[in-house]
């Protein structure tokens, strides 16, 4: 009998959103229950931020055409790291050597600041990120031409 | 690596990426291929009404242009299974997810019926919602443990995972896999499109197999 109530619950599906938003809430807040959860200082990828670097917060470090040191879980792998820390178009160059803080508009404009371990070491989630967002453009496309 | 389900035959490198094929993931990945290899070659079911205490009956037409998007993302959700089930980083994993969620939106939503389209849109709140606790899971697994590698992961060296950690991932693949909510999707199903539709419950079933095997790691 009860099965056969959450079922009749479950059928009618504008019950869904409600119910998974409770859930989310019943499990954040055993979450809060369980704090404090202890940090890992041994993190994978560090630096050190420059509050005064205009790249700030995506600026890496290191001279031009030298090697950064980062640090990866696999620096096997990726043996060209940290010899490019950003990318610069010259229009981001220009927006770095005359604004304060062009590290906060990196998805603001085309040509921004790209943070390397994102291309290099970490390239599979790069390529499926961009997926995702050319899947959703394609469905509202679809969707707002389906109307015409 | 004895926390993995199996020893892996072979590892792909994509920097601090690891793909895996163990006797696990190769099973799911080849399930995910085979439907897809389906789905590529199939054409869509024609849904046929009957009317009760009579002999008439209609088939629902499928255009063209709802026939190719839909395969399309089929196809999509497939290849996003397929790297679900073989990746071995918490975050890639995640990502694939939210992929498999938004093409499943994508499938139903080209359907042109009142009905399907109100069911699709409250299973694209769910999936839109799942992401918070999905990427939040990925985000304590990295500030608690330092890695996001699975191989690492099941080696146990590194701190244990907290259960939170554990249960953000599994309600985020639940949101945006749907995985008990079968009624719903029941609804959704009376989209016309065989092979397309069953694509959304397969690569839910998919993912919630897999997910079992990544908490069960640290």
């Amino acid at each position: 009998m009860i099965i056969r109530r959450i079922s009749h619950y479950l059928c009618n599906y504008e019950n869904i959103v409600p119910l998974f938003a409770g859930a989310c809430a019943f499990i954040v807040l055993i979450g809060i229950l369980l704090l404090p959860i202890q940090y890992h200082n041994d993190q994978l990828y560090p630096k050190t931020i420059d509050r005064n670097s205009t790249l700030d917060p995506y600026d890496r470090g290191g001279p031009p055409f030298a090697q950064a040191t980062i640090r990866a879980q696999y620096p096997e792998n990726s043996p060209s790291a940290g010899l490019v820390t950003s990318y610069l178009t010259p229009f981001s160059q220009f927006l770095a050597d005359t604004t304060p803080h062009l590290g906060t508009t990196i998805v603001a404009h085309p040509g921004g600041i790209l943070d390397e371990i994102l291309y290099n070491t970490r390239g599979l989630d790069t390529v499926v990120e961009p997926t995702i967002l050319f899947i959703a453009f394609a469905i509202a496309s679809y969707l707002y031409r389906k109307g015409s | 690596m004895s926390n993995l389900a199996g020893i892996p035959y072979y590892v792909l490198e994509f920097g601090d990426e690891l793909v895996y094929f163990t006797p696990y993931t190769i099973t799911l990945f080849l399930l995910a291929l085979t439907f897809t290899i389906f789905v590529l070659v199939s054409r869509p079911e024609r849904q046929v009404d009957i009317a009760f205490g009579g002999d008439a009956y209609t088939t629902k037409e499928i255009t063209i242009s709802e026939m190719r998007f839909r395969r399309f993302m089929a196809i999509a959700c497939g290849l996003a299974s397929m790297g679900a089930m073989v990746t071995g980083d918490i975050f890639n994993f995640t990502l694939f997810t939210a992929m498999v969620g938004i093409t499943n939106v994508g499938i139903v939503a080209a359907v042109k019926s009142p009905h399907v389209q109100n069911a699709a849109f409250q299973y694209g709140l769910v999936a839109l919602t799942a992401t918070v606790p999905l990427f939040g899971g990925a985000a304590v697994y990295a500030a608690a443990t330092g890695s996001l590698s699975m191989i690492e992961l099941a080696k146990g060296t590194l701190p244990a995972v907290p259960f939170v950690a554990k249960a953000f991932l599994v309600l985020g693949v639940i949101g945006e896999g749907m995985a008990p909510f079968y009624a719903a999707k029941a609804e959704m199903f009376r989209a016309p499109g065989a092979p397309y539709v069953i694509m959304c419950s397969l690569s839910s079933l998919l993912i919630f197999l897999r997910v079992i095997e990544v908490v069960m790691l640290g």
